[in-house]
């Protein structure tokens, strides 16, 4: 964790998960709506993109907002992680990986359940599908904390500070 | 991290969603519809069906648009962008969409078949505002083309008024020599129109037919939540009296006739909705329910001073229908003033 002390590494670190998360978020259902009709097109990229874009806010489809309800605990992830870690170089070495620990698997659960939400919707239409679309979000809401619980009791365990001179 | 350079971070994910938003507002509502009408032009096929979506959803403010979506839904050589047009038109403006109506009448009596099938499929996508075509459409139904046929049940069925003449129809399609129109005939009653009991005896014998996907079919419409829709019209009062008014609902009240006469006090404020169709259907439901809809007589008087001619003549047809003296006098008057008698 030598490299964490640096605060520049630490900073180049808060701001890739930052933008990373907010990106990230904001794609995730586009990507996978095109991928998955390339496939289908056997690799007409270029036709996946442009039908894409065509129902990005076309009636019944609405993939704009279906990618703003996923963005949003994504941003507010992000926005967590600028002032949990972009402020985390003043504190121990241990606690910074703890730190570190707890975002990097609150970020593994969301960009899990997100992605299964979205791959199975897409793979496994069904009339009631959309419902994930609002669902989602509130419980990606309540698996963030969750996540970020389970790594800084992780993080507790493997990164113990080192015991003060006696 | 500074607070200025975390500050900066907010800053720019600030500046991306107002982004984001702007791009969102300038893409969706009435500000949407000088590229919607642009995108009628495109040689792709997808993209015109896809604008023609769009500016039925965005409704009267798409007026802009009517004359491309009018070219669109009586020249596209593909089929179906034709028939989106003509749903894009009964929403966003009635008088257009009776340009379109009158347009398909006369393709009915072209020699080409292929333009005979089109203008059916049109005719159905104006739906309940091309119901001055039913009698063309019905006459069709004897065409010697199978395929002509299928179009003109379907048509039909996306019309669904006045019911009086459209269930006897299409139960007569029920008989018809060609599977596929006889198919296409039990979809109506499966999905769209309540089956009357003559209608339901002759789904009853279906459920024996030789065609394993007709009698399969037959069950579904003997199935259908249509069949008991008479006795839900209480749910239909409800979904008016909150305020989600579609031309579903208002479709099927207005096939119910007399049956529908509980529902009027609802009906009677859907006349002053925003959305000419809606208006307009209102109207159709007030003169299918006749002299049990005298309640709407003053509502049906005002509405006799609508902005659209379509709802004007419409209200003055259900005024006639319920034959009150007030509403007769007031049904003749607008007449003699309108010129049309």
């Amino acid at each position: 964790m030598t490299a964490l002390r640096d605060t520049r590494t630490l900073t180049r670190i808060t701001v890739t998960l930052y933008w990373g998360c907010i990106v990230f978020g904001l794609t995730l259902p586009g990507v996978v709506t095109v991928a998955h009709d390339a496939s289908r097109r056997h690799g007409a990229w270029t036709e996946a993109w442009q039908d894409f874009r065509l129902h990005l806010f076309a009636p019944g489809y609405n993939l704009f907002l279906v990618a703003a309800l996923n963005a949003v605990p994504f941003v507010l992830l992000a926005v967590f992680i600028l002032f949990h870690l972009g402020t985390a170089a003043k504190q121990e070495p241990a606690i910074v990986s703890r730190r570190l620990l707890g975002i990097a698997v609150a970020l593994a659960a969301a960009v899990g359940l997100s992605a299964w939400a979205h791959i199975g919707t897409t793979l496994y239409p069904d009339a009631q599908g959309a419902l994930v679309y609002l669902f989602l979000p509130i419980y990606l809401l309540g698996l963030i904390p969750l996540g970020y619980a389970l790594g800084r009791l992780a993080g507790n365990f493997a990164f113990r500070q080192p015991a003060p001179p006696a | 991290m500074t607070p200025r350079q975390i500050g900066l971070h907010l800053v720019g994910l600030i500046l991306l969603i107002a982004l984001l938003v702007g791009w969102y507002w300038q893409s969706t509502g009435a500000r949407a519809v000088p590229a919607l009408t642009d995108s009628l032009k495109s040689d792709d096929a997808k993209v015109r069906i896809a604008a023609a979506q769009a500016l039925a959803e965005i409704g009267p403010s798409a007026k802009p648009a009517v004359s491309r979506l009018l070219n669109q839904a009586l020249y596209d050589p593909v089929e179906y962008a034709g028939i989106e047009a003509a749903r894009a038109l009964r929403t966003i403006d009635l008088v257009t969409a009776r340009q379109a109506m009158v347009a398909s009448l006369q393709a009915l009596r072209e020699d080409d078949v292929q333009t005979r099938r089109k203008a059916c499929a049109v005719l159905g996508g104006l739906g309940p505002v091309a119901k001055p075509a039913v009698s063309d459409l019905i006459d069709l139904l004897t065409d010697a083309d199978d395929a002509v046929r299928m179009h003109a049940v379907g048509a039909l069925g996306e019309i669904g008024i006045p019911a009086a003449l459209v269930i006897p129809a299409l139960a007569k399609a029920l008989r018809d020599p060609a599977q596929a129109v006889r198919h296409r005939a039990l979809s109506q009653f499966a999905f769209s129109i309540s089956p009357t009991e003559a209608v339901v005896q002759a789904l009853k014998q279906m459920l024996e037919d030789k065609d394993r996907s007709l009698a399969t079919l037959a069950q579904a419409a003997l199935n259908s939540p249509h069949r008991q829709a008479k006795d839900r019209t209480a749910v239909y009062v409800t979904t008016l009296q909150m305020g989600s008014v579609n031309d579903y609902t208002l479709r099927q009240l207005a096939q119910f006739g007399p049956e529908a006469a509980g529902t009027v006090p609802a009906v009677i404020p859907v006349l002053k909705h925003e959305q000419p169709l809606y208006r307009y259907l209102a109207a159709e439901v007030l003169g299918a329910v006749g002299p049990g809809a005298k309640d709407a007589v003053p509502a049906l008087i005002a509405a006799l001073q609508d902005e659209d001619p379509v709802v004007r003549e419409s209200a003055a047809d259900a005024l006639e229908a319920i034959g009150t003296p007030e509403a007769r006098q007031a049904a003749a008057t607008h007449r003699q003033t309108a010129g049309l008698k």
